[in-house]
């Protein structure tokens, strides 16, 4: 019977040629779509995971409570303070309390690969008549470039020459611009009602983030000093062997220590449910096209088998069975599925090849010559012809199970 | 061997109308049967019953000693692929295929398409449709095409075939050419031929008439 359904549609060359394309199209729209999404969001992550610290181990700072003080004046004197004007602000702690204990802890960790520690301090930079506000970030250069890839976003100088002499800072691109500072000048660099220091500028970096462009980096015993807090740490970055441990690592470590630990996840949890909303709308988007595709082949088959309700009773008096009649016709919407599915996948993987031609740096300085990542996973095309063949079937079945019931006296009474 | 029916009877449509009744008759191997009568006597609906394409609302059939209402489909199936043959009065070929594929449709069943192919073409050049077996139905004349259904009928040397008004679309010539054929078929391999026909001349070329008046055999 499939040599039949061939024939059946080698016949009707164009409506076949038109169904298939369909299918095609389908198929080359979810390869080619799914690539794109997948290759896009796989460098957000990445950006997401290597930008910044995996877990960020922070010194706490928490809003009071209306009646969190109330023990401490009152004691246990009265069972219920009314305040007129309830106390407020936020209490904590500048820095992390115990960061030598961190250190240990950390270092023990197998699944801990590297850490940072750092002190970030508000800062005014003056640059003659140009004054700008920013952060200013004290790391210590050899350990932050194994914790985040900032050392790899630099354009002017090396990360690590912050650390080769005293007062020595790195701008990011939009600091610089802001400034209009160039390598090898100095600023001067306050915090909080300091006096300013002067800094050499020795490097610069852009990372393509406008905010983490906007900030610098220095020594961290220079902003120690110049913060008047010796041996002060604000942020412990730890990067991990395993990233996609992190939320469960730092809601762990949270329970054992006062700091506020987050995970990358955690901290951007807006942009990665941006992501799942991508993933819902690419996955709506292509299965609405692989559906309307399926529509077409149900369309013609059903079309098939009233025009060939003749055949069908000439066949059910030779001998062929329901059976037959079924495959004769669901074996037609296997085949376009098959041909438009495959031909879909493989165009589908010449055009991701072309889209990986474009090209896309994200902004950074990373990598100038960087173009589109998309995803080659051989995931995407078994999800993609299956889907074909998926939808092929469903479109197919009915049609060729209402062919089969059909009987040879029913067509031939009715003079069809 | 034989074809036997007892107080067979037919109603169809809603509500049902009485086509057939109290129908009894037996047809002999090797016989050819003529099944005539006017226009609405019952002749298709009873060939349609004798050969299984239809089932009798009472009574029974048996063919070759098979109640074929009792078999269940695979097996009627096979049935009809092996013992039976049809012609109709319109030549239902299938219209992508071959006039040397269409007579070999039935063989495809039983994975015999090769062990036949040589009595397939014997059958259309016995036919005169030696130089015209790759052609599509639709460059065949009426006759043509309706002598490729009786190949295709004959393909798996049939114990039986049936034939409801085969030169009912034909001219007088090409419906000598067929009546010829369904002659030679009976009398060379013993096929039992059960032909309906409303024409007196053609339905003289049997051994035996059956005549039909409001659904009932006429006893002669």
């Amino acid at each position: 019977m499939i040599y039949l359904a061939i024939r059946y549609l080698l016949e009707r060359r164009k409506q076949t040629i038109f169904t298939l394309l369909g299918v095609f199209l389908g198929a080359l729209a979810y390869v080619a779509v799914t690539g794109f999404f997948t290759g896009f969001q796989t460098f957000m992550i990445q950006q997401l995971v290597n930008n910044s610290a995996q877990i960020h181990i922070e010194a706490r700072q928490d809003y009071l409570t209306e009646h969190q003080l109330d023990e401490a004046f009152y004691n246990q004197e009265f069972r219920y303070v009314f305040w007129r004007s309830p106390p407020s602000g936020v209490h904590g702690y500048l820095g992390i309390q115990n960061p030598q204990s961190w250190y240990e802890r950390l270092k023990a960790d197998p699944r801990v690969e590297a850490f940072a520690p750092l002190l970030t301090a508000p800062a005014l930079f003056t640059l003659a008549k140009v004054s700008v506000s920013a952060n200013l970030v004290g790391c210590d250069p050899k350990q932050q470039g194994k914790v985040t890839s900032i050392a790899n976003y630099m354009i002017e100088g090396e990360f690590s020459d912050i650390g080769a002499g005293g007062n020595r800072i790195i701008l990011g691109d939009e600091l610089m611009k802001r400034l209009g500072a160039g390598i090898d000048q100095t600023l001067l660099v306050a915090v909080k009602t300091g006096l300013p220091v002067p800094f050499k500028v020795v490097g610069r970096f852009r990372t393509g983030n406008r905010g983490s462009d906007t900030q610098a980096y220095g020594a961290l015993n220079d902003v120690q000093k110049l913060n008047g807090t010796p041996n002060q740490v604000n942020e412990i970055g730890v990067r991990l062997s395993d990233y996609t441990q992190a939320a469960a690592i730092a809601t762990n470590w949270s329970r054992i220590a006062p700091e506020r630990t987050e995970s990358w996840d955690q901290q951007n949890a807006s942009i990665l449910s941006v992501i799942r909303l991508q993933t819902i709308l690419r996955w709506t988007m292509t299965m609405t096209v692989i559906i309307v595709a399926g529509f077409g082949i149900y369309n013609i088959l059903n079309m098939t088998v009233t025009q060939k309700r003749q055949d069908i009773a000439i066949l059910r008096s030779m001998g062929y069975d329901t059976y037959d009649v079924v495959v004769l016709f669901f074996s037609q919407g296997i085949i376009i599925g098959i041909c438009g599915g495959l031909l879909g996948l493989v165009c589908g993987y010449f055009l991701c090849l072309y889209l990986q031609t474009i090209p896309f740096s994200g902004g950074s300085s990373y990598d100038p010559q960087a173009h589109l990542q998309i995803s080659l996973s051989p995931g995407i095309y078994v999800q993609a012809l299956f889907l074909s063949l998926f939808s092929s079937s469903f479109a197919s079945i009915l049609p060729a199970l209402a062919a089969s019931r059909f009987t040879p006296i029913q067509i031939i009474r009715s003079g069809a | 061997m034989s074809i036997v029916v007892q107080h067979a009877g037919k109603e169809i449509g809603v509500p049902p109308s009485r086509v057939l009744s109290d129908i009894s008759l037996e047809i002999q191997d090797g016989e050819f049967v003529a099944l005539t009568g006017r226009s609405g006597s019952g002749k298709s609906t009873l060939l349609y019953l004798l050969s299984s394409l239809d089932t009798p609302s009472e009574g029974k059939i048996e063919i070759s000693g098979k109640d074929l209402q009792k078999l269940n489909s695979d097996d009627l199936h096979l049935f009809r692929n092996r013992h039976m043959g049809f012609v109709f009065q319109f030549h239902y070929l299938i219209a992508e295929l071959t006039a040397l594929e269409n007579v070999l449709m039935p063989t495809v069943k039983l994975h015999q398409k090769e062990k036949r192919r040589p009595a397939a073409e014997s059958l259309l050049e016995q036919f005169g449709l030696k130089e015209k077996m790759a052609r599509l139905p639709r460059q065949l004349s009426g006759g043509e095409q309706q002598r490729v259904a009786i190949a295709r009928a004959l393909v798996m040397e049939p114990q039986y075939l049936f034939a409801d008004e085969p030169t009912g679309s034909l001219d007088s010539v090409n419906g000598d050419i067929v009546m010829k054929i369904f002659i030679d078929v009976n009398l060379k391999n013993k096929t039992t031929v059960v032909l309906v026909t409303h024409e007196p001349d053609f339905a003289r070329l049997a051994r035996r008439q059956i005549l039909l008046k409001d659904g009932r055999i006429q006893q002669p």
